[in-house]
């Protein structure tokens, strides 16, 4: 074999090696990248959105945000179902321990945009094992329970920055643009969080 | 005293009154629909006697902080909340429906009661003269 086929020979490995790594790395793009069935809330609840239709923006609403929102988190209406917002919204009175009533109006107008929210784009998979169940809290869900139960007490609860599991937005950094990719979990004091 | 001194002394005299006038919490015309509900006069040495109250170890402090010109932080939530002078945070008070919910909400935590009239009276001029 002459020098010219040696190197005409070797063009075409590295081409053909060159070809297969880029379609490589498009399966594994197209595919996501990951296997986990936990990994991401937000892009599972995108897809499931898409087959049915629906449109995929995340809104919130003005009212919701600046009534709800100067207290604590402005919750994703998606993390509940629509029922348990209807709840919420009835018993604003005693609103865990606190008054946080609101004019009859005003009131009326955040519960129809939680019901609509949360049917329009609830994420199923949070509801699994729920059944006709109703929750108050976001936290009692037992899709969630799964999903933290292996977070230990002195990153949470004994973590001055974090103190509750209702504090989404203190390790998820877009909880509050309904994002909960474990990817973004910063805890704060501890870093990443990756099981 | 030099007669070119009296020129200076009237005026900083006089923006020292537009000062207080300025910062009078009767200007607040919120303060005047409490008055047309048949409040007194009401006062600011209550309200601050109100807002450093404790009960059941509840009290204005326990989310505003005790200084009313500092962030508050809400006790359970963490949530920072905005400073409670009128000096510090000007846009506070615009509106009555407001000011209206969270005395009903807070007043209900803190007290275990809606806090009267002349109670919200005496709290309002106390923050909008900090």
């Amino acid at each position: 074999m002459n020098s010219k086929t040696t190197m005409a020979a070797g063009y075409v490995l590295m081409a053909t090696i060159l070809v297969f790594s880029f379609y490589g790395l498009g399966q594994s793009l197209a595919s996501g990248g990951y296997e986990s069935d936990n990994h991401d809330l937000d892009h599972e609840y995108h897809e499931e959105n898409e087959h049915n239709g629906r449109p995929l923006a995340f809104s919130i609403d003005p009212v919701y945000l600046d009534e709800c929102g100067s207290c604590h988190m402005a919750y994703p209406a998606m993390l509940l179902p629509a029922k348990s917002w209807s709840k919420i919204m009835a018993g604003l009175e005693d609103h865990f321990g606190e008054s946080a009533e609101l004019d009859a109006q005003t009131r009326q107008q955040i519960e129809d945009y939680l019901v609509l929210e949360s049917e329009r784009v609830s994420y199923r998979k949070l509801f699994r094992n729920l059944g006709d169940a109703a929750p108050l809290r976001i936290t009692e869900l037992p899709y969630f329970v799964h999903e933290h139960d292996e977070i230990p007490a002195r990153l949470v609860a004994d973590n001055d920055r974090v103190k509750s599991l209702s504090q989404c937005n203190a390790c998820h950094r877009g909880a509050e643009r309904g994002q909960f990719d474990e990817d973004d979990v910063v805890i704060p004091g501890f870093g990443r969080w990756d099981d | 005293m030099s007669p070119r001194l009296i020129p200076a002394l009237l005026l900083v005299s006089t923006l020292f009154a537009v000062s207080i006038v300025n910062a009078d919490p009767t200007l607040l015309p919120h303060l005047d629909t409490y008055r047309d509900q048949g409040v007194g006069q009401a006062s600011a040495w209550r309200g601050e006697e109100l807002w450093y109250a404790s009960y059941d170890d509840r009290g204005c402090t326990s989310c505003h902080g005790a200084n009313p010109a500092d962030i508050g932080k809400h006790v359970k939530t963490g949530k920072s909340i905005e400073p409670m002078a009128l000096s510090v945070n000007p846009g506070r008070y615009q509106s009555a429906k407001k000011i209206e919910k969270w005395f009903l909400r807070n007043c209900k935590w803190t007290f275990g009661r809606e806090c009267s009239l002349q109670e919200k009276a005496d709290i309002l001029t106390w923050l909008t003269s900090q």
